[in-house]
């Protein structure tokens, strides 16, 4: 389990970064940021790049802002100092309560917030928030910046939006207003495992009845899965048990997830539905607190 | 390029080494610098054994390149004991409490209890009950102990002195 | 720790490890972390069928990978080694020997292909990715079922009907039994495969000095003799010129007590080359090839009386060997849970028939406590046997367990029991638990929709056994040496040919010579893992035999010293034997502070002047013991576990678990403890966790730790034990406990998810793993596939 041979650059600016990644190369370019997914691929040889281009070094890829309404988190911000920040925890409630969820702290004092989403692991969390939250995914490549939602970021089993020679800079989302709550809820065979499924879900209120509510649900696809029917559902109702089973029943009859080792097709499907019931549930809670 | 010169500080002492690129950091400590501490369990990143301190933070060593860590300031287990071989006080916990049993998981465990006593130094809030230590720890996987002796020494370190059960000889 | 300061009764102390500075401060020698100069390392090419005929293989662009120092395919390698058998004169065993390096044919994904000898790791994988080879593909065989049915393929010519082993064993009149049983009750368990899973994985490094013809082997094994033994035999290696070494050892859990093709492959390739070559398996290698443990079906048919009185048994166990035959023959397995199956209870009548059927898998290997299904399924049948007459799992146990007033008798299997304490154990255990208010407890949270379950058992541990309970498995019960050397300054020096790996031997035999010599703990050092210096053991570590059988050899090694020491310093002292004691590393005579003298000087004249010390003494200051075992024994435990089932992810929480055990004479209650809940943790990983699974076709789906899934700090439940310690009369008091937990947890964990199980109307668990998955399926929230 050791890594094959590949050429390494690591650009100290974005522009190099982007003209690496155009530059041909006989084999695979591969995109180095906490490398805590690629790097144990390249152990285990499933990846086996011609080139990596390690963008640690861009420091216009770092940091934490909250300006006009929006939270932008830089792509190479390590996840731990997501989970940290006051900033996200009062911007962004479902990405704060999300990533403790990722790994252990070891892992995301390495990985980063854009490497995970660029990554596109239909089990991981911060696609499925990005997912929820119709986040703005903001990329550069040679021809300049453009904004991709989240809804055409995730193309499928791992695979994204992003051209071969552009890279994630930045996550955008709305910054949440007054009686919004999220909840993040997930199953995994163990503490800090990738999630069999999990749920992210955000509610806004108004007064006691739901003025929006956003879910979305991982590990059931190839890729996050928003619930728009269960969303629709809940729209102008007043959270209670019987309307989150008719959001919860209303989600998970399209979902047609499949088996592995570590839970059945059904058992997903399942366990989809109780997620849905637990986190619009907790998220419903947290916006009445907001209120 | 397929090597790189970089310079790391190790447990204080600066070090200037080519590395192939492909080189993990934790092959770059173990076999470049003969710091065998280190160990490696799984080599993907699940089992935290080859747990390091690199400009602070608690990271693994198996998932990172050699040459992302030039420039950074890395601490592993040998790097703990004082010069005259006194251990360090997390590393005496553990003792005090006997931890570990076949010792390969160890040097990994020190580091996370080591990272999580440094941070509660900072002053960031560390939860210290047994339960939020267990969750702490789930990046470590020991198969020896059942973990019960390990959240106890942690459970000492962090109270900043060992409770201890032992008897000298 | 002040040093070489004895304080007198340090067993059955908590005293410090001396293992713990190596281990803490990262300076212990594991295999990867040796360096030597010129070193090469290699890397196995595996096989990515499950069964197939090699038809081509072709490694001339791995040899011409700058760096890479030699390429050997089966047919290199065998033309320097011999295959590897493990065959004994056991009646009806098929022990097909096969090479180190597949030949031929492959018969599991995993199986080595090619080995390439480089100058780094990382060479060595790339040029084994240049090794083209092609197969024939076969049908691979993928159960015991398979492999049984009519016109299954055959995985070896000399396996017929792949039928490693079967047998049909009676004891009692089963017959009677039956024909006078108020209820039949069955019960059926298809057991998974799990593995023992080391932290450090298997590995070695082997050095041929050219010049002097002297190999040696630095391993990670559990029994350096056993492996040279084997080793020498295999690589054609003359034996006296063939040292095995170990040093720090990252865990076994019994994987490593055998040999492996890969041990012969390293050696024959170190020798072949003509220098230092280092094999570290990797954990992917690992979960795919080392093998893996427990996979076993079994059907028991009980005869009991309406009282739940047992009368006889009647059990079937399919034993699915994987592929490859190691150390030991597979009837041993068969042998130990059909002979430790009846445990603690009276049972009048037994059949116990097996069957050993060869797969297209990695091999089956002991996982500490080998035979722990006996245990999982009889105490499960107690548990429904009570169901079935109406009484409590308590009341059952207490019906049919043998206590001590019972003792001695016999064992349906043959086997003596004597100072056996299981129900004591229990008797304890139930006193601690409040039945009624577990009960209450339960209805409570049935009431708020939440489901509580409660299980218990209680088991009897061969640790070390006896002559009879070996013999009746089919495995010698060897007897155990220690050298003992009290060196030129008074410091001892104990050499074992145990083989600690986290057992903390180094600690414990200390503090026995320590008590039994009067000499400082710090001024011992126990010597392991030295086929040059330590004395013979086919054994080494495994079985927990040590707290007997290693604490019995240093005892009686430790008291023949005693004995030369104080009879040499009556002489110098003038003073009767009887009236010296040792303490602190100094001969004095009770009650004359003064009269005294220095082991250090007594131990320097032995050595520099033997002549010159008193006419008749005996002045060897090196001795070694062997230890019979006294006829040796069992350890025993009851263990209660209460759990919490969500309804609605089927997740399994252990709220609860109490630990009653009974070892003996506890000479480290730390170590015992450590030993006690690290088996539990593994017991419940593999009953919740950890799953090596094949697909149909043969592929292996758990090759890495994100699908082979150890149980970590979160997923285990704090641990009350509670130790009860039976004074046999016995010089050696202490047995091993070093497997109970793995082979006790599950049948306490099983027992209480049953028992939620029937709470809510739900049929029991007949296949581990229970999956969140399983769990719905169960409990019928969602349908199994």
């Amino acid at each position: 389990m050791k890594p094959p041979v590949f050429d390494y650059v690591s650009p100290a600016t974005l522009e190099e970064a982007i003209q690496a990644l155009s530059a041909p190369d006989d084999g695979d370019v591969k995109v180095l940021a906490g490398g805590q997914s690629l790097v144990p691929l390249l152990n285990l040889r499933l990846s086996q790049p011609g080139l990596i281009v390690d963008i640690n070094g861009l420091d216009e890829l770092t940091g934490i802002t909250e300006e006009a309404g929006y939270l932008t988190v830089g792509a190479l911000v390590r996840q731990r100092e997501a989970e940290l920040s006051d900033v996200v925890r009062t911007a962004c409630p479902l990405l704060h309560e999300a990533i403790p969820l990722i790994g252990h702290t070891a892992i995301r004092n390495r990985g980063t917030v854009g490497g995970s989403i660029a990554h596109a692991d239909p089990a991981a969390e911060l696609p499925t928030v990005a997912a929820c939250l119709d986040a703005e995914l903001v990329a550069r490549g040679p021809g300049g910046e453009r904004t991709i939602p989240a809804a055409d970021f995730f193309t499928g089993f791992f695979t994204t939006a992003l051209a071969e020679d552009e890279i994630l800079t930045a996550v955008r989302v709305r910054s949440v207003g007054p009686a919004t709550g999220a909840a993040y809820e997930e199953v995994a065979r163990r503490h800090g495992d990738f999630a069999m499924a999990g749920v992210a879900a955000q509610v806004r209120l108004d007064g006691d009845t739901v003025a929006e509510a956003r879910i979305a649900i991982s590990g059931v696809d190839l890729a996050p899965v928003r619930a728009t029917k269960a969303e629709a559902a809940l729209a102008g109702r007043t959270v209670d048990d019987s309307i989150l089973d008719e959001a919860a029943d209303a989600a998970v009859a399209d979902l047609s997830p499949s088996s592995d080792l570590h839970g059945s097709a059904a058992y997903r499907k399942h366990v989809a539905g109780v997620l849905i019931r637990k986190a619009v549930a907790a998220a419903a809670a947290r916006a009445r607190e907001a209120r | 390029m397929k090597t790189r010169e970089i310079t790391v500080t190790v447990n204080g002492r600066k070090r200037t080494v080519t590395v192939e690129v492909r080189r993990t950091l934790a092959d770059f400590l173990r076999e470049d610098l003969g710091l065998t501490a280190t160990h490696l369990g799984c080599e993907h990143g699940v089992c935290g054994a080859c747990t390091v301190v690199v400009d602070g933070h608690t990271e693994r060593s198996c998932t990172q390149l050699a040459v992302q860590a030039d420039g950074r300031e890395i601490t592993t287990v040998e790097g703990l004991a004082g010069p005259d071989g006194e251990l360090h006080p997390v590393q005496q916990a553990l003792r005090d409490n006997h931890s570990f049993q076949c010792g390969f998981c160890t040097p990994g465990f020190v580091m996370s209890i080591y990272g999580m006593c440094e941070e509660k130094k900072a002053g960031r809030s560390v939860p210290c009950s047994r339960a939020a230590i267990r969750e702490e720890l789930s990046g470590n996987i020991c198969r020896c102990t059942g973990y019960q002796s390990i959240v106890d020494g942690a459970e000492a370190a962090l109270a900043g002195a060992g409770s201890d059960t032992g008897k000298d000889a | 720790m002040a040093g070489g300061s004895a304080i007198s009764g340090l067993v059955g102390a908590r005293v410090h490890r001396k293992e713990d500075r190596t281990i803490l401060t990262g300076t212990g020698r594991y295999i990867d972390d040796v360096q030597e100069r010129g070193m090469l390392h290699c890397h196995f090419l595996r096989s990515t069928v499950a069964h197939g005929r090699i038809t081509s293989i072709d490694v001339s662009a791995a040899r011409e990978v700058e760096g890479v120092v030699r390429v050997f395919t089966g047919a290199d390698m065998s033309a320097i080694t011999e295959d590897l058998s493990f065959a004994q004169p056991i009646p009806g065993l098929n022990s097909p020997s096969y090479p180190a390096i597949a030949r031929d044919v492959v018969r599991f994904v995993g199986e080595p292909v090619a080995l390439v000898v480089a100058e780094s790791r990382y060479i060595a994988e790339d040029a084994a990715a240049l090794i083209e080879i092609e197969y024939d593909l076969l049908e691979p065989v993928m159960s015991t079922a398979a492999g049984l049915a009519e016109g299954a393929t055959q995985l070896f010519d000399d396996v017929p009907g792949n039928v490693v082993h079967t047998d049909e064993q009676l004891f009692g009149d089963i017959e009677a039994a039956f024909a006078q049983a108020d209820h039949v009750v069955t019960q059926s368990l298809d057991q998974h495969r799990w593995a023992c899973n080391p932290m450090e994985t298997r590995g070695g490094v082997a050095t041929y000095e050219t010049g002097s013809g002297q190999l040696t082997y630095e391993a990670s094994t559990q029994t350096t003799h056993t492996l040279r033994f084997l080793l020498a035999g295999w690589i054609r290696h003359p034996i006296h010129q063939f040292r095995v070494t170990a040093n720090n050892i990252g865990g076994g859990f019994g994987l490593k007590f055998s040999a492996y093709r890969e041990d012969v492959a390293v050696c024959a390739a170190a020798k072949a080359i003509g220098g230092t070559v280092k094999w570290v398996e990797d954990r992917n290698e690992h979960l795919v090839a080392a093998g893996a443990a427990r996979e076993e079906q079994l059907t028991l048919e009980a005869a009991v009386k309406a009282d739940g009185t047992l009368l006889g048994l009647r059990v079937t166990m399919k034993l699915d060997a994987g592929a490859y035959p190691i150390n030991p023959p597979a009837t041993v397995y068969a042998g130990l849970v059909r002979t430790t199956l009846p445990g603690p209870y009276k049972l009048p009548a037994y059949q116990f028939r097996h069957h050993i059927v060869a797969t297209n898998k990695a091999s089956y290997i002991s996982l500490r406590g080998p035979w722990a299904v006996e245990t999982l399924v009889r105490e499960r049948l107690m548990d429904k046997i009570a169901h079935t007459c109406g009484i409590s799992p308590v009341e059952v146990r207490n019906r049919n367990l043998i206590t001590l007033d019972d003792q001695p008798t016999k064992m349906i299997t043959n086997v003596t029991l004597e100072n056996v304490t299981a129900a004591e154990t229990f008797q304890k255990l139930v006193e601690m638990v409040d039945l009624d208010a577990v009960r209450r407890e339960q209805e409570a949270a049935r009431a708020e929709g939440r489901l509580l379950g409660f299980g218990v058992g209680t088991f009897i541990e061969p640790a070390p056994g006896t002559q009879e309970f070996w013999a009746a498995v089919g495995f010698p019960f060897g007897s155990e040496p220690c050298r003992i050397r009290i060196e030129i300054d008074g410091k001892v020096t104990a050499f074992t040919p145990q083989t600690p790996h986290g057992q903390s031997h180094e600690t414990t035999l200390s503090q026995l010579i320590a008590d039994e010599l009067g000499v400082g703990f710090d001024d011992i050092r126990i010597v392991y893992g030295d086929t040059d210096a330590t004395p013979f053991s086919m054994l080494g570590t495994g079985g927990s035999r040590a707290a007997t059988m290693a604490s019995g050899a240093v005892v009686y090694g430790s008291r023949e010293l005693r004995k030369r020491l104080l009879e040499i310093a009556s002489h110098i002292l003038e003073a009767s034997v009887d009236d010296l004691d040792i303490a602190d590393g100094v001969v004095s005579v009770k009650g004359a502070p003064g009269a005294s003298v220095p082991i250090a000087q007594i131990a320097m004249g032995c050595w520099l002047a033997p002549e010159q010390m008193p006419p008749g003494t005996n002045t060897e200051m090196e001795f070694v013991a062997n230890y019979d075992g006294e006829g040796g024994g069992f350890s025993q435990a009851s263990h209660a576990c209460w759990i919490e089932v969500d309804q609605q992810t089927g997740k399994i929480e252990i709220k609860r678990f109490l630990v009653v055990e009974d070892c003996g004479k506890m000479i480290n209650p730390a170590v015992v403890e450590g030993q006690v809940i690290g088996g539990i943790a593994m017991g419940v990983g593999g009953m919740l966790l950890e799953h090596s699974a094949y697909a149909d076709d043969g592929q292996y789906l758990a090759a890495t730790f994100m699908d082979y899934l150890m149980p970590s700090a979160p997923e285990l439940p704090e641990i009350e034990i509670e130790h009860l310690e039976f004074e046999s009369d016995k010089v050696v008091g202490s047995r091993g406990v070093g497997e109970g937990g793995t082979v006790l947890a599950p049948a306490a964990l099983l027992n209480a998810i049953d028992d939620a199980l029937a709470q809510v109307g739900r049929e029991r668990v007949t296949e581990t793993p229970v999956t969140p998955t399983r769990m719905l399926e169960l409990l019928g929230v969602i349908e199994k596939e």
